[in-house]
């Protein structure tokens, strides 16, 4: 079966590479799509990116992820913490979705140490760099991550 | 090819080359009932079957891991002080320890090591007093929710973070 995947940043993760080098790396956004997209070659499954500072058009992306995309590999930066909406449309869009960041907010101030869309993804990977978002690629699928189904 | 180190026997010279990366797994209280207990969350597999797939992955990653778990949190500290300098890294999936035990976490600061907390099941979909990690902070990284693969994801990403 094909397999499809959305990788999706949220606000502010445009800036990557320029602004705080010391917690978020100096990769850009494009660097670190690159990176993505050469794992998914090697995993066989094909990625699209998008970013978008707006609560409302990652809402409208989401749910129209619906029916369309495997997966979800999700950055949604500040929106983690408060966003209802992106966690009401991560349930209507039915499409496992992995939370992942570049840092680990557990080390950082206490209102990133919550996070409202957690309970309705499939898990969480944080502090890997932009290495979380090859982790969470690589959590969506079985192959060849999984040694049981080799 | 054959470079001489001088001063060093030929053996040392190949088990220095040789030598792999080395990475402690510690799980904590319950877990050895994986498999038999809530399997709709925890799923079927036991912690043996997690030990041998970590034994797999770690082959072809090239590193060493070792693989123990403790019901006692005093037990786990032990491990985790004999850690420095003979290994590289730790995973911990400390189960309802990582949720108050102060002792643990100071124990993997203490280390100095690089820590990734894993958990089988999205402890954030579960009861409000699991949201919260108290060794979170002392990790580098944390990885929950995907099964047994949730152990997978942290050798893999603890490796990456090694330059192993």
């Amino acid at each position: 079966m094909a397999r499809h995947i959305a990788v999706i940043h949220g606000p502010n993760l445009n800036m990557l590479g320029k602004r705080e080098v010391g917690i978020y790396g100096g990769k850009s956004m494009d660097d670190i799509n690159s990176d993505i997209a050469a794992e998914a070659r090697k995993l066989g499954v094909t990625v699209e990116f998008y970013q978008n500072n707006g609560e409302g058009e990652l809402v409208s992306f989401i749910q129209q992820c619906r029916g369309r995309v495997n997966g979800i590999v999700l950055n949604a930066g500040a929106y983690t913490h408060y966003s209802v909406a992106l966690r009401d449309a991560i349930s209507a869009a039915q499409v496992p979705t992995v939370e992942a960041h570049i840092s680990n907010v557990y080390k950082r101030e206490k209102f990133r140490h919550t996070s409202v869309i957690a309970p309705v993804c499939i898990g969480q990977i944080c502090g890997f760099g932009a290495y979380s978002y090859i982790l969470g690629l690589r959590a969506l699928l079985d192959e060849p991550l999984d040694p049981w189904l080799a | 090819m054959s470079r001489s180190i001088p001063g060093w026997p030929e053996e040392a010279r190949e088990a220095a080359i040789l030598k792999k990366k080395s990475f402690l797994v510690l799980s904590g209280p319950n877990l050895n009932l994986l498999g038999t207990r809530k399997t709709s969350i925890h799923g079927e597999d036991s912690l043996e079957d997690i030990h041998k797939g970590l034994q797999l992955r770690a082959e072809e990653l090239n590193v060493q891991v070792d693989c123990r778990q403790f019901n006692s949190e005093g037990d786990i500290i032990d491990s985790l002080q004999e850690a420095p300098g003979r290994f590289n890294g730790l995973i911990i999936n400390a189960g309802a320890l990582a949720h108050y035990s102060y002792a643990l976490r100071s124990a993997i600061e203490a280390t100095l090591l690089p820590c990734v907390e894993v958990s089988i099941s999205n402890v954030h979909a579960q009861e409000e007093f699991r949201h919260t990690s108290v060794i979170a902070p002392a990790c580098s990284g944390v990885i929950v929710g995907f099964g047994k693969k949730s152990y997978l994801l942290a050798l893999e990403g603890l490796v990456d973070l090694s330059g192993a």
